[in-house]
């Protein structure tokens, strides 16, 4: 079996990323599964980056506590890291900057070196390790120069050969002096089904382009900013518009503004560009738009820790927006729950007709898992587009169709037995009617009579009980219904958790495990009953309060006393959790 | 058949009698019919305030939107219905104090909307306190000892951020503002109609008398295309000196229009994209 975990950290701003990357692909290609995970401070240059990657040939959920090889292109790096490292760890780097008496297994490759007699700049470092990693890992080196190819095509063959030859002297100067430490991980596996190495705000983008979302309008903020990029990117085949507006309150209006005039639409952002959508959110909620609204957490409050993670966002997103109205808050726990529930937020929205929230964080959003392109696309072939009461077949004004004898005010806000009503596009001929941020009567007509505030306040109220009754989903329970431990977390703490489990499942302790998805509102009557059965229940979340805790307790009255909580902006571990126990 | 007035009137106005809104919703309607539009072919946005009550009065699509944010919202609809005429109907508080950035981007943007300024420079809804064009050394319930501020300029801030079309109109004078916020929606690109008016309940100062000695109309001469004169022209009102008319217009390609995705169908008209084909071999 096959699992091991790789880390590259040298000083930010020379291309650890985009190595990082390159060994995930690479590990894809051949047919192994990947978890990748990043760790950089929120500047350019300077500063300490270091990126990892677990490898296996099955699937990896969850990074682990030892590193097999560690890459160090500088002395940081091995101080920061050697506490991960055992005796049998591999320990890569350059004896003519610095060395180590530790323990470790050492593999000196020398960058300065080469990066002399080739007279290439220092990012070439990278490639360097890349080759020699590889090298390591018994991997052939045609694939990476085949990835450098690909990456400098562009730019003439002479780039690529002087970039393919730092590579194939890493390769060469372990296969040549290191023989003896060559392990046979990377060989191609036989049975291989192509892959996609994507982390979960690429998850986002493929979802939102298969819902159909024609209008994407975002201000940069980490970690959210790779899903502008990627949809702005993509504009001229998908033919979404794509805004970068001049801040969030403009971003959130203008795709309220699209949405109203029919077209699918969705703003993304991260804890502070949403705080000041807010009052836009509840605009949404008395307008009865439909709007997708993506949130990748970071640590706050305020600017907080940009470019690490927490889960810190949930009563913020729960319980967003002035006055009473209903939303949806769904929090997917990989990359592939990121596309089945960005695909669902888009239908949910148009059915209820409210702002859908789908929590992300930087662990989920900027790291990479290997998803199978054949379950992409069946996913995205099978996916049925449901926009509920929404006529978008109206008959508009660019069809050049008789003009009508008189206008009608269209009942906009009909009270309905669901509390959604039917809505027809702006420039649909023969009718008008206005969304009103006051309170309004049926045809959207300011009003302050008390009998039609409160049916239009129950009116929105009942979309709560239609989608708790129609599209609530449980929590998934994993592992024994019998266990007596049980844990209970949300987004993307899953794959820690079940990695959690299985380690323990191996020293014979037995677990279960609600992981959920769907986390406002919560359905009391069938959440309720999960935690009836006396066991010991366990929070495990990536905030220093329990956030879905006090949901639990306000909505189902469930109070869970054991918590493992992280709140230092790096994900929960997997021993944390196991030694709890 | 044409479009008559009475199609575009909705509910009684509740405007206080003598206030300058009456003019202007009334050169608004004009304007409409006379462009032989009907309440079912034009979008209206309207922010917060005395003059977004407006939405009430007027048949149209409308979308009765937040203070300060109507200009973002009407970009979107905009963006989703380019062939869909949007109208933005808002206050000086509203678009130059609350909304002010967005005024800024969309000028540059030369988005394609109306944006129409009721500037009485006061806060009417909210019972008098200052506005940002009210004149330095104002007393309201806000600035009691008299605004500290200098006020805005409108017409110079939006022409330097490369507003396409920039004109002024009186509220006391409907047929000619009538022609202006025409010749506005027929503009194509961001145009804005800052409208003087005045406030009959909570502005003693900027009244009717105040506003015809110092309004005239530009003259007939008067070279809308070139940006230095019209930045000289639009200046005077620093010394509350008011020209009405068409200060500058420029023939440029809309936002829409630079959209390479939205050269042959509207966003709302395209067809789906299915081929994800072409985005994943990035991910491979």
């Amino acid at each position: 079996m096959v699992d091991f975990t790789i880390k590259i950290g040298g000083e930010a701003g020379f291309g650890i990323m985009t190595t990082g990357l390159f060994f995930s692909k690479i590990a894809s290609r051949l047919g192994y599964q990947i978890l990748d995970y990043v760790e950089y401070p929120s500047l350019v240059r300077g500063g300490h980056n270091a990126y990892e990657i677990r490898v296996s040939d099955t699937e990896v959920i969850a990074l682990k506590k030892e590193i097999d090889l560690l890459v160090c292109l500088n002395k940081e790096t091995l101080e920061k890291h050697k506490d991960r490292l055992t005796p049998e760890s591999l320990v890569i780097y350059d004896r003519d900057e610095f060395d180590f008496q530790d323990n470790f297994q050492k593999i000196a490759v020398p960058f300065k070196k080469i990066l002399t007699d080739f007279n290439g700049p220092a990012v070439m470092k990278n490639t360097i390790a890349l080759g020699a990693s590889l090298a390591i890992f018994g991997g052939k080196i045609e694939i990476l120069l085949d990835l450098i190819k690909a990456q400098f095509e562009k730019k003439g063959d002479q780039i690529v050969k002087f970039n393919q030859q730092f590579a194939i002297a890493g390769y060469d100067e372990v296969k040549k002096n290191y023989p003896s430490f060559i392990k046979n991980f990377l060989t191609e596996r036989q049975e291989r089904k192509e892959q996609l190495v994507i982390t979960g705000n690429d998850a986002f983008s493929l979802g939102a382009v298969v819902a159909d979302c024609r209008l994407y309008a975002a201000y940069p903020m980490t970690p959210s900013s790779s899903v502008l990029h990627t949809l702005a990117l993509w504009q001229d085949k998908t033919g979404m518009v794509v805004r970068h507006a001049e801040d969030e309150i403009s971003v959130i209006n203008t795709a309220i503004g699209a949405s109203f005039a029919g077209v699918r639409s969705a703003v993304g952002t991260s804890g502070g560009g949403f705080a000041l959508m807010v009052e836009s959110l509840s605009l949404v909620g008395i307008t009865e738009t439909s709007l997708v609204v993506f949130i990748a957490q970071r640590p706050g409050p305020a600017t907080g820790m940009p470019t690490w993670t927490e889960q810190g966002d949930l009563l913020f997103a729960a319980f967003s927006g002035h006055g009473e109205f209903p939303k949806i808050v769904l929090a997917p726990g990989d990359q592939k729950e990121m596309i089945e529930l960005t695909l669902k937020a888009f239908n949910l929205a148009d059915i209820y007709q409210t702002p859908v929230i789908i929590l992300s964080d930087m662990y989920l959003s900027e790291g990479h898992r290997s998803v199978e392109r054949d379950w992409f696309e069946e996913i995205a072939a099978k996916y049925k587009i449901n926009r509920g009461k929404i006529s978008i077949n109206s008959k508009l004004k660019s069809q050049n169709s008789k003009r009508q004898l008189k206008t009608k005010n269209f009942l906009r806000y009909k009270i309905t037995e669901d509390g959604i009503s039917e809505k027809i596009l702006p420039g649909t001929l023969g009718y008008f009617y206005q969304a009103n941020s006051y309170e309004h009567l049926e045809d959207g007509h300011t009003t302050e009579d008390l009998a039609e505030r409160v049916k239009q306040v129950n009116k929105r109220n009942r979309k709560i009980g239609a989608y708790l009754s129609q599209d609530f989903q449980l929590p998934n329970f994993y592992g024994d219904k019998n266990a007596e431990v049980i844990f209970v977390s949300w987004g993307s703490t899953k794959g820690v958790v079940l990695e959690a489990q299985e380690q323990l499942r191996k020293k014979g302790i037995k677990t279960g495990f609600y992981h959920f998805n769907h986390l406002y509102p919560l359905n009391q009557k069938r959440v309720g009953p999960l935690f009836r059965v006396k066991r010991r229940y366990i929070l495990v979340e990536n905030n220093s309060w329990g956030q879905l805790g006090k949901i639990l307790a306000m909505e189902v009255g469930v109070r869970i006393k054991e918590k493992i909580l992280r709140y230092d902006g790096r994900p929960v571990a997997v021993e944390e959790i196991v030694n709890k126990i | 058949m044409n479009s008559l007035n009475q199609d575009f009137t909705g509910y009684s106005p509740t405007w206080c009698p003598g206030c300058g809104n009456w003019g202007i919703g009334s050169a608004i309607k004009q304007a409409l019919v006379q462009l032989d539009f009907s309440p079912d072919q034009i979008v209206a946005v309207f922010g917060i305030g005395c003059s977004g009550n407006m939405n009430d009065f007027l048949n149209a699509y409308g979308f009765h939107a937040l203070h300060g944010r109507a200009i973002p919202l009407a970009i979107g609809i905009k963006l989703a219905n380019h062939k869909l005429p949007v109208i933005v109907i808002v206050g000086d508080g509203d678009c130059y104090g609350e909304g002010g950035n967005h005024l800024i981007h969309a000028a540059r943007g030369n988005h394609d909307i109306t944006v129409i300024v009721h500037n009485n420079r006061v806060y009417g809804l909210t019972t008098g306190q200052t506005s940002p064009t009210s004149a330095k050394g104002f007393k309201s319930k806000s600035t009691p000892l008299g605004l500290l501020e200098a006020s805005i300029n409108p017409l110079t801030l939006v022409l330097t951020q490369g507003a396409t079309f920039v004109a002024q109109g009186y509220a006391g004078d409907v047929n000619h503002l009538t022609q202006i916020i025409k010749a506005a929606i027929s503009h194509r690109g961001f145009s804005l109609v800052n409208i003087i008016q005045p406030c009959v309940s909570f502005n003693k100062i900027n009244t009717y008398q105040y506003y015809q000695e110092r309004i005239y109309n530009l003259d007939e001469n008067y070279i809308t295309d070139d940006l230095n004169k019209a930045l000289i022209k639009a200046s005077e009102i620093n010394q509350e000196k008011f020209p009405l008319g068409i200060i500058y217009q420029k023939q440029s390609p809309t936002f829409t229009e630079d959209l390479i995705q939205l050269k042959e169908k509207t966003l709302i008209e395209k067809e789906r994209f299915s081929n994800t084909d072409l985005l994943i071999k990035e991910f491979i």
